[in-house]
């Protein structure tokens, strides 16, 4: 089972250097082995889990006194469910990029991104200890910024990979001190040996920096902004960074270090957080127009549920809902990209409309997924928000009020997003003309959309009455609004009645501008200062000034080197004479 | 053979052949003579393959002419290094042959009788077989600096190495005759058996002190100096390189003779003495080199300092001190040799050897100008070629000392500030060959096979003592082994 465990790993990487070196003009090559190695991976999961157990195998990479850092896996129930997760949500999306980048000019380039993507996200699953992690955390971040910046001919695109790379390193800024923080104050950085460790007063302080990693990747506020610009990448990588894996990565590391925080005043910052990102997302998420932004402020509002949940102490919860909503995510994602392509690459969705017969297939699922979202009864995404909602009723009422608020918001967006998208009338020659997608693209939309059904089952408890009511209630009452606001709609017609909130919305509270603002005038000026301290201190004072000291003394010491022979015979005596005062003087 | 002469076996293959290569010149045509050089090398290379003989390795630890002459793990280090030098500087000289005009044959023999010399040194054990070799290469290396007659520079470099070498001579001849005055014997080993007392001795200690002065010239150490820089660049680029790295050398086997193993009571008695003169030989040399754009002039500053380097060895006062003497030594000689034949290669004859006529190198002949580069490089002591580890052995011989005594400091943070500064102008050297503007020729460099396969041989010999260094090492503690023993034989 090591060996198995070590594929999973290194397929994606020996696919992605495949590519690279090998088969980057053939399109079939490269596609063939992107696919083959992810599914492999998912295969061998599938064994993996098959055989149950769990399994630790590391190899020594560092040795100092004091540090010990290994390659190291360790197979346990956690990194199972999120292996199958990426595994699987992967497959999917690979084999439905075949269809979806089937005209791209750089077809080969994309597989080995996405391979290398899948490797390092993998890395992460299976990392043993904090090093490993974070050095595969990094992969993601880089890979990601490949993936992103796909279309790096636009500008757009190539602005929205910086900016996710950016924000990401600020987080992984303070993840790297936590990891240096656990180490000076526990003298471990493998999980298993932390896991025995005694914990001390620092750990809530490591736990909140550690917490800044996941701010980063899982997008929490403030570190948010990056996720909805990084929609500029190709649908599929939308589906796959910002559904599945990398979004999760956050999620998952929290969970995976559950041990170390429990318990510490970072759990109060963490759960606020997330409760917080979690309103603010699905605020913002209302007065979208881009059917991709719509999905990735719900993504943010989902993923602040998830961390929100690590906070209020039930990572189970977490791991649930992050599970369901890979699936349904995912699902919808695809479900997007498909109108997408369908209709030659327009995204606003009030140029869309009466897809439902035009699309059946597409319409389907994305109902499905859409169902799953809001949380509707018996969809896997009720089974897993239930989860939540539960462990917020019973650690803070606030948060579970500002939680069932977000679910109903939820239930309007989605509600908005689905009858604008899908009913009425086309609202676009090319909504008109919008033509059902290969099956490539599909048969994946179909298959994912049986876990988001049926997700749910593997891990359903009796919910709590009071939070069964009033989930129902703000699912009922979401719809009704929804559909009566937006049914028959042309545009959106609430600006105009609450013109000032809407503008708020839509401007995603200026939090762009107001970073803009903060760079505009500190960094810059910090940078400035920086500037002048390096040009006229560093290069001018010490590395000018030593550089003429000492150009001056070889100078001077030159003239004593006349060429003439007397002068040097004097130098002779001369010296020898001080030779003899200074040993025998 | 006779059981005496048997001892010097090398050195007779050697001086016979410099008569041989004589009298050759009279029955060859003119044409045929520079070949002489390569006939030469071929011939020495067999009396370097010859000092492994078992016969006559066996030879080791024992005296002969009376004790004035000894073989042991040092001499046969020294021998070999000065035969893989000469049978280098002998190629260079072929290719240089043209710029002679006329006495090529000569100009062969007397290398090879500059080579026995330094053979002798190498095994010196008594004050006048010490002097006597000294002279031999001395008097040698008077002819080969001024050999290109027809040049005022070479001339002149000439009549200035004769002038001050006299001078040093006489100091070394005058210390001797103090030290025989109150020793009463010329033979290292009595001095050592009776160093004790004699240290007492103002007049020994005059008499040593004078004997170091001459040594000190050889070296080109401060203050003694002052000759290097206008002998360099005078005299014919081979016999630079030659005085360059084996009368260095031979300066430094009769120094490590002398002072690690003869006399180490006086060492440790004049550490100070010994710490200045390095401290100051290693600012001097590479503060001037700095503003310095004549290569020859650059590589003899540069030299300087690298004596001061090597002087750090002798004030370890151990085993680890001289054992990176020897290494030093080693990389240091294929170092020179390479930069100082491509130097040459690049230079045409007439024109002064300017950093300027480097530009455009790379494009000329990238070999070159990556194995000048690699030189630059190694002086500069930048891992992991063979200056850098020579200087860390240095470093680490003396800093192994430098525990309850600060002056060792001094002499550390020195030596660390002139590898810095030195960096600066090895860099130079660098920046000509890639990155200069002005390229005055673009024709590509023409080189004779012979050359070729020097310059490989010493561009693998610096990469090897850089990479793989553990084997050297070994070598170097073999030999440097000897003295360290000797000296504690004698407690």
């Amino acid at each position: 089972m090591n060996t198995v465990a070590w594929l999973i790993l290194l397929l994606p990487l020996f696919s992605a250097v495949a590519i690279g070196l090998g088969s980057f003009r053939s399109r079939v090559a490269s596609a063939v082995l992107s696919v083959g190695a992810v599914f492999g991976s998912f295969l061998l999961t599938m064994l993996l889990i098959a055989d149950g157990g769990e399994l630790r195998s590391s190899v020594g990479w560092l040795a100092f006194e004091g540090l010990q850092v290994d390659i190291g896996l360790q197979i346990d129930a956690l990194s199972k469910l999120m292996l199958c997760v990426v595994t699987g949500v992967g497959s999917l999306i690979h084999i439905f990029s075949l269809g979806y980048m089937k005209e791209d000019r750089d077809f080969s380039r994309y597989f080995a991104f996405l391979s290398l993507f899948i490797f390092s996200m993998l890395g992460i699953v299976l990392a043993d200890n904090f090093v490993m992690m974070f050095i595969f955390w990094e992969l993601v971040g880089v890979s990601s910024y490949l993936l992103i910046g796909f279309w790096f001919e636009k500008p757009s695109a190539a602005d929205a990979a910086k900016k996710a790379f950016l924000t990401n390193r600020v987080g992984d800024f303070g993840f790297l001190l936590g990891i240096l923080m656990v180490w000076a104050a526990l003298g471990s950085v493998g999980f298993a040996e932390l896991r025995n460790a005694e914990t001390t007063a620092v750990c809530g302080l490591a736990g909140f920096l550690i917490f800044c990693g996941a701010m980063g990747k899982s997008a929490q506020a403030p570190l948010h902004v990056w996720l909805p610009d990084a929609m500029e990448g190709p649908t599929p990588v939308s589906a796959l960074i910002h559904a599945a894996t990398m979004v999760a990565a956050g999620v998952y590391m929290l969970c995976r270090v559950f041990f170390l925080i429990d318990g510490t005043w970072a759990m109060e910052a963490i759960a606020w957080i997330g409760g917080l990102t979690s309103l603010l997302a699905a605020l913002m998420a209302v007065q979208q127009d881009d059917i991709k932004r719509i999905l990735a402020y719900s993504t943010l509002s989902q993923l602040g549920y998830m961390v929100m949940a690590v906070g209020l102490g039930s990572p189970d919860a977490a791991m649930f809902h992050l599970t369901t909503h890979a699936s349904f995510k995912a699902l919808l994602f695809l479900g997007a990209g498909s109108v997408i392509v369908a209709l030659h690459h327009e995204q606003d969705i009030w140029k869309m409309g009466g897809l439902r017969e035009r699309m059946p297939k597409t319409y389907w699922t994305f109902l499905i997924g859409t169902m799953a979202l809001c949380g509707v009864p018996l969809f896997s995404g009720f089974f897993s928000k239930e989860a939540i909602l539960d462990a917020a009723l019973e650690n803070n009422l606030l948060l579970f009020l500002v939680a069932v608020f977000v679910a109903l918001l939820t239930t309007f967006y989605m509600t908005r997003l689905f009858i604008v998208a899908f009913m009425g009338k086309p609202r676009s020659s090319h909504a008109e003309q919008a033509k059902e997608s290969p099956a490539v693209m599909t048969v994946p939309l179909l298959v994912l959309a049986v876990p988001s059904v049926i997700a749910g089952y593997f891990n359903a408890h009796a919910p709590n009455p009071l939070v069964l009511a009033a989930s129902l209630v703000v699912l009922v009452f979401g719809m009704l609004v929804g559909n009566s606001v937006y049914s028959g709609a042309d545009t959106d017609p609430l600006p105009a009645r609450f013109s000032r909130l809407a503008k708020a919305l839509r401007d995603r509270f200026w939090f762009d501008e107001i970073y803009k603002w903060l760079i505009d005038h500190v960094q810059e000026n910090l940078a400035k200062l920086a500037d002048a301290f390096d040009r006229w201190v560093i290069a001018g004072l010490l590395v000018r000034g030593a550089h003429g000291t000492t150009e001056l003394a070889g100078r001077v010491l030159r003239l004593a080197q006349t060429g003439n022979l007397q002068t040097y015979a004097f130098w002779f005596a001369a010296g020898m004479a001080a030779l003899l005062i200074f040993t025998l003087g | 053979m006779d059981g005496q002469l048997q001892f010097i076996q090398l050195e007779m293959m050697v001086a016979t052949l410099g008569l041989l290569i004589l009298l050759a010149d009279l029955f060859l045509p003119s044409t045929a003579r520079r070949s002489l050089g390569w006939v030469a090398a071929g011939a020495l290379g067999l009396v370097f393959l010859l000092s492994f003989r078992g016969g006559y390795v066996a030879l080791a630890d024992a005296e002969a002419f009376g004790g004035i002459y000894r073989l042991d793990a040092l001499a046969f280090f020294f021998k070999r290094f000065f035969l893989l030098a000469a049978i280098f500087v002998l190629v260079f000289a072929v290719d240089f042959a043209a710029r002679l005009r006329g006495g090529v044959s000569e100009y062969l023999a007397f290398i090879l009788f500059a080579l026995t010399g330094m053979m002798f040194a190498s095994s010196a054990n008594d004050f006048s077989l010490l002097f006597v070799s000294i002279e031999l290469i001395t008097v040698t290396f008077y002819i080969l600096v001024s050999f290109q007659r027809h040049r005022l520079h070479s001339l002149e470099a000439g009549v200035k190495y004769l002038i001050l070498g006299a001078v040093s001579s006489a100091f070394l001849v005058y210390g001797i005759a103090l030290v025989f005055g109150e020793a009463g014997s010329l033979k290292f080993e009595v001095i050592r058996g009776a160093h004790g007392e004699l240290l007492e001795s103002n007049v020994f200690l005059f008499g040593m002190l004078f004997v170091f002065a001459g040594l000190a010239f050889k070296i080109s150490a401060f203050p003694f100096q002052v000759w290097a820089p206008d002998v360099y660049q005078g005299a014919p680029t081979p016999t630079t390189t030659f005085l360059a790295v084996g009368s260095k050398a031979a300066g430094f086997v009769l120094l490590i003779r002398l002072f690690a193993s003869v006399v180490p009571e006086l060492t440790a008695q004049w550490t100070g003495l010994l710490m200045t003169v390095a401290v100051l030989t290693i600012l001097y040399g590479n503060l001037c080199a700095v503003p310095q754009h004549n290569l020859k002039r650059l590589l003899a500053y540069s030299g300087i300092a690298n004596a001061g380097y090597l002087l750090m060895g002798i004030v370890a006062q151990s085993g680890d001190g001289t054992a990176a003497i020897l290494y030093y030594l080693a990389g240091y000689l294929f170092t020179l040799v390479s930069a100082f034949m491509i130097i040459n290669l690049v230079t045409r004859e007439g024109e002064g050897e300017d950093i300027a006529c480097l530009a455009g190198l790379n494009k000329r002949s990238p070999f070159l100008a990556f194995a000048l580069a690699l030189c630059a490089v190694s002086l500069a002591g930048i891992p992991p070629l063979a200056g850098f580890f020579g200087k860390f052995l240095l470093v680490k011989s003396v800093a192994a000392k430098a525990f309850g005594d600060a002056g060792y400091f001094a002499l550390l943070a020195v030596a660390v500030f002139g590898v810095v500064v030195s960096i600066y102008y090895y860099f130079g050297i660098i920046r000509a060959i890639y990155w200069s503007k002005h390229t005055s020729v673009d024709s590509p460099v023409s080189v004779a096979w012979p050359t070729r396969i020097a310059l490989g041989l010493c561009v693998a010999a610096i990469l090897y003592l850089g990479l793989l260094p553990d084997k050297p090492i070994n070598w170097a503690n073999a030999a440097a082994k000897v003295e360290e023993k000797m000296s504690v034989d004698k407690k």
